[in-house]
């Protein structure tokens, strides 16, 4: 099996011969998770009907769609990094339109549905508006004054609401057997439970759910690979808000009855702590966490209401203080960490295009053209009237000493950040007043000097978010074994596994294969053996002969400049004070200086 | 006309001082370990819950009594928050998961608000003031509403020296700028934090004590303090306490005209929409001074 741990040696040798097998949708942890968790769904909505238990119906009912508004809120919490402390709001406001649409007006318990989900929505727009702005715990703060201001308005609406008093919402048909003594709620809720869980297993493997995690981890390397953060934040608060209304919706056939006081913040809480103290990312997390914080001390405490969010936030803490990765995720760390340490194989460039291709001729013209570029940060002159070409099909070698503005250059270029003056060009196109992710999808793609090599996804997920991001048009050119050989390596290898050096080499790859033509890399050699230096001058060159590449490289190995680029330009104080091939360069006498003062530093 | 105002005036500034005093206190333990204490707001109750304790056992204090007990209160809270403290920051050290403090704190503040429960139950307790309504504008004010704003101010004044001109203050000011340069140069990273921790209650347990008869002491008032504390924090910027100073008060005024025009079910609508606004426009706060800081 792919997902088992291979020793290297196998690794090594599937890299020489790629499987051709497609790499399973879920690893074997997800599988095994996913199929516990239908079966407990399935036996506990089956045992309690046969058996004609009314108050196990209910409560069974209730606790699986409490799981799916939890799993809902830990896919916006996990895969997008969003927290929202107020989904009992969205929960709430579900049940609210049924019970208003199907109590209150005598609409059918259908055009309920579509009420309830569609104030779900309402609520999620409102908490995604202010997420564009503010992140992590102060939306955390937003949500979690909108969960509590929530019963507030119920009361203060009374006359659509009908306040204090409630609304009870008689659905008899819904709660009599039709199926092996199952009820339509019943039914309705476990087909629920189990997408909702299907969802969280499959949900991060998706194109949408590995963009969601790129954004979430690191914004500006989804903007490099023409992700929206915004947009991707939104799509997540939606999504989220669709699933938790489907759950609301079903509350007031299950409990007969919605008041404002069922809504309180505690449900919001109740939702955030099952996914946290069930486990971050585990599918079987909310259901430990829900049968722990709710069901439990619900058929253990019955008699002792009060004893309830006593129980509830010492388990909560306890959890946290002894597993900080909650149950399941506990369990599963300690199941990983059984396994052996594993080695990386080297990875090998030499067949990243068929061997049968022919050099490319050289291609024309200007890839980038940078004039008179100005950029400050307050007082400080970051970049100081840098005019600068780079020919398309070129080696462009970018060195200086740290704080020369180099990186900042490639900050204006890709749009990062915007120029105070001056024009950018891209393959002749002005793109000065352009957003990053506009300017990636010219084919400008680029790498960091901080690897963004994300542990959120698996090691071949890392690479494949390039192939997912396609950014020119150009027809791909690297070669299907390449690309078959290094999902074989990095199918069984955890991320966690990858050392550093080879981790930037595996951010180069991904750029490489989102087809971009203009690759800025920022540093790519830095934690590089000699030996895997040489590899890499070859990759580059390769890039340029056999793709047809254009590269820019900031680099403080100078050898390495010299053996691959084929001009260079030197930064000083924000200024170009040389710019053209290589032994013209470094024999210039204002250059010279410079670097024996690098060179021993 | 205008004396309704003046009251609001009046009352909302005494109000919204307890919300600077939480927002302080929420700074310091912020500032020292990047932690906001969901727990703050029952602890600060707790302190309230001290004043109303020691009435129901020992009958109304003295005046020379009653001055001596804020400190008890103070030092009390501030034992509760520093072995809190040190709860919150051990899975920290051994845990690459560095938002556990986010669960914690907030159970702990469960766990405070049941037990509270458990002991008397739903209702919210009231405190008499031991001194009479002092007249402000031709009006009766009780007395608890300017002793906030006075109590504000001394810790405003405290803190603000003990931050800037004691080494262990600086110490507490250079983990905000650095930690990981901070815990280099060899300070005791973990035992100043306990000790912000340890300021953190005596500001709350202090303003507790002294504003217990005009706050809601109940097991689930709580909620409402730490976020229009929160409020407060972001209006006038995390990390400034001269900003807290100045937001309490806008909160708390913003609160009781609520509360008079709207109704009070309306208060918690407005503190929310007030921290949108400013989250939307200026996320780093009014006197916030780290612009460049992303949120």
């Amino acid at each position: 099996m792919n997902a088992k741990v291979s020793t290297s040696g196998d690794i090594a040798a599937a890299a020489l011969a790629p499987s051709g097998r497609a790499l399973p949708l879920l690893d074997r942890s997800a599988r095994i998770q996913l199929v516990i968790g239908i079966l407990i769904l399935v036996v506990a909505t089956i045992v309690p009907s046969a058996l004609g238990q009314a108050y196990w119906i209910g409560i069974v009912n209730l606790a699986i769609i409490y799981v799916v508004a939890s799993i809902f809120m830990g896919l916006l919490l996990v895969d997008a990094g969003q927290v929202s402390f107020g989904h009992g709001a969205v929960f709430g406001a579900a049940a609210y339109a049924v019970g208003i649409a199907c109590g209150m007006h005598g609409l059918s318990f259908p055009v309920g549905i579509v009420f309830g989900v569609l104030a779900a929505l309402v609520i999620g727009v409102l908490f995604a508006l202010p997420a564009l702005r503010v992140q992590w715990f102060y939306l955390g703060f937003v949500t979690l004054s909108a969960a509590m201001v929530f019963p507030q308005m119920l009361f203060a609406f009374n006359t659509l609401t009908n306040g204090i008093n409630g609304i009870s919402i008689p659905l008899p048909q819904l709660n009599a057997p039709i199926l092996f003594g199952l009820s339509a709620l019943s039914i309705m809720t476990l087909v629920l439970g189990i997408a909702a869980i299907a969802t969280s297993a499959i949900f991060p493997k998706t194109l949408l759910g590995r963009r969601m995690r790129v954004a979430s981890a690191s914004p500006e390397a989804a903007q490099s690979l023409g992700i929206s953060p915004g947009r991707m934040r939104f799509i997540a608060f939606m999504i989220a808000s669709f699933g938790t209304g489907l759950a609301g919706v079903l509350y007031p056939p299950t409990v007969g009855f919605v008041s404002p006081n069922a809504f309180h913040l505690d449900m919001s809480i109740l939702f955030f702590f099952a996914v946290i103290v069930g486990g971050k990312g585990q599918p079987l997390g909310t259901i430990a966490g829900v049968t722990l914080l709710y069901l439990l001390p619900n058929v253990f405490l019955a008699q002792l209401i009060e004893y309830r969010p006593l129980v509830y936030g010492t388990v909560a803490f306890l959890v946290m203080l002894l597993m900080p990765a909650g149950i399941v995720g506990g369990v599963v760390r300690w199941l990983t960490l059984r396994q052996k340490p594993q080695r990386m194989p080297a990875l090998q460039f030499g067949h990243i295009v068929d061997s049968a291709q022919v050099s490319l001729p050289r291609p024309e013209g200007n890839a980038i053209e940078i004039k008179d570029v100005r950029k400050a940060f307050g007082s400080v002159v970051a970049i100081n009237n840098v005019t600068l070409t780079v020919r398309r099909g070129e080696i462009h070698g970018l060195v200086g000493a740290n704080g020369s503005g180099k990186t900042s250059l490639l900050n204006v270029l890709n749009g990062f950040s915007a120029s105070d003056a001056g024009t950018v060009k891209v393959n002749g196109r002005d793109v000065t007043s352009l957003r990053a992710r506009e300017v990636a999808k010219l084919g400008v793609g680029r790498t960091f000097q901080t690897p963004r090599i994300f542990e959120q996804l698996s090691a071949w997920d890392n690479v494949q978010i390039g192939l997912d991001a396609k950014l020119s048009s150009n027809p791909t050119l690297v070669s299907e074994h390449f690309v078959g050989s290094l999902r074989d390596i990095l199918g069984p290898l955890r991320t966690e596994s990858i050392p550093h050096g080879q981790r930037r080499l595996l951010e180069v790859i991904r750029v490489i294969l989102t087809d971009a033509d203009i690759l800025l890399l920022d540093e790519p050699a830095a934690g590089l053996s000699p030996e895997e230096r040489l590899a890499f001058a070859a990759l580059l060159r390769d890039l340029r002969d056999k793709l047809g590449l254009t590269i820019i490289f900031v680099e403080h190995d100078l050898d390495l400049v010299a053996r691959v680029a084929d001009r260079v330009t030197v930064l000083e104080s924000g200024t170009v004070i040389a710019s053209g091939d290589v032994a013209s360069v470094w024999n210039d006498p204002k250059v010279k200086p410079l670097f024996v003062s690098v060179r021993h530093a | 006309m205008w004396q309704e105002y003046a009251i609001i005036l009046v009352r909302g500034i005494g109000l919204g001082s307890v919300y600077a005093l939480i927002a302080m206190s929420f700074n310091i333990v912020k500032v020292s370990s990047g932690i906001l204490n969901f727990a703050q707001g029952n602890m600060f109750v707790l302190g309230g819950m001290m004043a109303y304790g020691f009435v129901a056992f020992f009958g109304q204090p003295s005046l020379g009594v009653w001055i001596l007990l804020i400190p008890v209160a103070a030092i009390v809270i501030a034992v509760l928050l520093t072995i809190q403290g040190y709860l919150t920051m051990l899975p920290l050290s051994y845990s690459d998961d560095q938002q556990s403090w986010l669960i914690t704190t907030m159970a702990v503040s469960i766990i405070i608000g049941a037990i509270l429960l458990l002991v008397q139950g739903p209702n919210a307790l009231m405190v008499r003031s031991i001194f009479a309504n002092i007249p402000v504008f031709g009006m009766r004010v009780p007395a608890p509403f300017l002793m906030a704003i006075g109590l504000a101010l001394f810790w405003y004044v405290v803190l603000q020296w003990f931050l800037s001109k004691t080494l262990t203050g600086l110490a507490i000011s250079a983990l905000w700028q650095d930690p990981v340069a901070g815990r280099a140069a060899g300070l005791k990273v973990r035992r100043l934090q306990l000790l912000a921790f340890g300021i953190s209650g005596l500001i709350v347990g202090s303003a507790g004590f002294v504003s217990a008869p005009i706050i809601t002491l109940a097991s689930d008032s709580a909620v409402a303090y730490v976020l229009n504390g929160f409020v407060a924090l972001v209006i006038g910027g995390v990390a400034s306490n001269t900003g807290a100073l100045i937001a309490g008060p806008l909160v708390g005024v913003a609160a009781m005209l609520a509360t008079f025009k709207l109704g009070g079910e309306f208060q918690g609508l407005v503190s929310m929409l007030i921290l949108v606004t400013i989250l939307l426009i200026r996320p780093e706060g009014i006197f916030g001074s780290t612009a460049a800081r992303r949120v």
